[in-house]
């Protein structure tokens, strides 16, 4: 690896220290920062179109009849909630946390193809319009639950064709900012920051982008022959002509499984560096922390029909996908070990970093938990398209996935906005959301065990109680969220609060915390020299 | 272990009081639930 240098002898470099003002700045960004920030911001705004299709859901579902939309509105909300929250909101951030960090930790400039990293960005915004313009098309928007599974998608209108090129784009836009995390991550890192020593967030990064690149392409393929079918007479998925709609399941959850994943690693990543910091320990077993993650990402490949137990495939083959599922709790039960042993004995103190991944770790091993009971083939028969699926993965996906980024939020925003956030203010937006996620998603399990189907926008009397608990904690639970952007994130980007110093917890290691707060726009220019564990810079 | 990283790792009085206090918090949570449960179990049947 070459030493760049960094001395600005030409008049024309002058302006490589300054930050482009106005809209030139964002439009054309090139730097790993700002895009990081256009796309936290971009899924923060689609987090909370995908919330809003979530309050209607529950408003519908407040009580037993219909009252707000009508069934057909009713199968395109859960549909769009889905999609924009899967691919608009949670992956986009997690890729915003890349952007941000991961040429921090590993001492790199900026991501190795910066251009293509505006083109990944910018290629979002069509697409969502597209996504969220859909309901203003003929017939609504795509109404085939979020996994778009034939032969509905081959019987609805034109919103269909925009969802499906919308997921199009937004595959190219992952593939391209999976290629550029692989890439600066295998090419870019300091010297003496090996693989070994490299932190867990870059590890989770680098697994889960060989994991879009992998299935991205099979959800591609899986659209289009759906696209084919609709405009030019194939049959790939058509019963009518001959084809096959278990087919598409087959190939939608060989994407689908491995994008549960996806979704999780980069969570681990966040939450495996901020434990050690309030724990104020080493990370217990960060080699097999490592081995788990791969491990975890490998058998994602080969349990995808766990989602298709009642689609009438034989025994053998439940078997074989209710056992590989199973083994998945192992590598998963490791890294959970891993956590609890960083924290055993250690000097935990609870900032609002800590409290979102302990809280992460409590409920995403109940989502764990219960995702093991679906695993089981003759129990999910019974549960299979049940409130108690609805229940697993939210637990997964919310307690998972969007825990884990409030914690990297608050545990990173110093480095990102240089003021402290309020402690106050994020122990509030914590305890509320755990209380009122728990009060939406706990009384799903009940309501799927009793029965309940999910996608059906009325239920029988029966249920009342427990949806009316639901529909209450998912309003708590989004006006949770708007308090966050308010009273957290608004007065960060505004600077206001406490100016935050280099390193603001004293147990946190790592390369990021060696910049200044906020972040200068260029770091790491001249490849850093570090000490043996590579969490230090020595000149 | 290093003598650095062992007081590094030592919780000091005012931690242990606060981390105390959560504990608590949680546990007596944890406990008006279990209660409740078994309450209404006893009252209403499972």
């Amino acid at each position: 690896m070459s030493a760049v240098l960094d001395h600005h002898d030409h008049a024309h470099d002058d302006h490589h220290d300054h930050a482009p003002t106005g809209w030139r700045r964002w439009v054309f960004a090139t730097n790993h920062k700002d895009i990081g920030t256009l796309y936290l911001l971009f899924s923060f705004t689609m987090l909370m179109i995908g919330g809003v299709l979530a309050l209607l859901i529950r408003a519908e579902l407040f009580e037993p009849g219909l009252q707000i939309v009508n069934p057909e509105l009713f199968n395109q909300l859960t549909t769009m909630h889905g999609l924009i929250m899967v691919f608009g909101a949670i992956m986009p951030a997690f890729v915003g946390f890349a952007n941000w960090m991961i040429p921090l930790q590993i001492g790199a400039a900026d991501m190795a193809f910066a251009r293509m990293n505006n083109f990944s960005f910018w290629l979002m915004i069509p697409a969502a319009l597209m996504l969220v313009g859909s309901f203003f098309m003929p017939g609504g928007a795509p109404a085939a639950g979020w996994t778009l599974y034939a032969p509905l998608t081959l019987q609805m209108g034109p919103s269909m064709d925009a969802g499906i090129f919308a997921m199009h784009i937004l595959g190219a836009s992952s593939i391209m900012g999976s290629i550029n995390i692989i890439v600066t991550i295998l090419n870019m890192r300091a010297p003496g920051m090996t693989l070994m020593k490299m932190p867990m967030f870059c590890w989770t990064w680098l697994i889960t982008a060989y994991l879009l690149i992998a299935v991205m392409p099979v959800l591609a393929g899986a659209i289009t022959m759906t696209l084919t079918d609709r405009h030019f007479h194939t049959s790939f998925f058509n019963p009518a002509g001959g084809g096959d709609p278990v087919m598409y399941q087959h190939v939608l959850w060989f994407f689908g499984h491995p994008e549960v994943y996806i979704m999780i690693l980069p969570a681990f990543g966040i939450v495996s560096q901020v434990v050690p910091a309030f724990a104020r320990k080493r990370l217990f077993g960060y080699t097999s922390m490592v081995y788990a993650t791969s491990s975890i990402a490998i058998l994602s490949f080969i349990v995808w029909a766990h989602h298709m137990y009642t689609t009438g495939m034989p025994v053998t083959g439940q078997l074989f996908f209710m056992y590989a599922t199973m083994l998945i709790s192992v590598p998963t039960g490791v890294k959970v070990f891993n956590w609890l042993a960083t924290m055993w004995r250690g000097s935990m103190t609870f900032e609002a970093p800590m409290l979102w991944a302990v809280g992460f770790i409590f409920v995403f091993t109940m989502g764990g938990f219960t995702g093991l009971i679906c695993s089981m083939a003759p129990i999910d028969i019974q549960l299979q398209d049940t409130y108690y699926v609805v229940a697993h993965f939210h637990y997964v996906l919310v307690a998972g996935s969007l825990f884990g980024m409030f914690s990297g939020y608050y545990y990173w925003s110093p480095k990102w906005t240089g003021v402290m956030y309020s402690e106050t203010r994020g122990k509030i937006h914590f305890w509320s959301s755990l209380v009122f996620f728990n009060v939406t998603f706990f009384p799903m399990h009940f309501l799927g065990l009793a029965g309940m189907p999910r996608r059906v926008a009325d239920y029988p009397m029966q249920f009342a109680d427990f949806n009316a608990l639901a529909s209450i904690g998912a309003l708590g639970f989004g006006l949770t969220q708007v308090f966050f952007l308010v009273f957290v994130v608004f007065p960060g980007m505004r600077g206001k609060g406490e100016p935050a110093p280099q390193r603001p917890w004293e147990g946190a290691e790592g390369l990021e915390w060696e910049v200044p707060s906020p972040a200068p726009w260029h770091t790491y220019e001249t490849p850093p020299k570090l000490d043996r564990s590579a969490t230090k810079v020595i000149g | 272990m290093s003598p650095d990283a062992q007081a590094r790792m030592a919780q000091t009085p005012e931690q242990r009081r606060k981390n105390l206090r959560l504990g608590l918090a949680l546990f007596t949570v944890a406990l008006v639930f279990g209660l409740g449960f078994f309450a209404r179990a006893l009252w209403f049947g499972l």
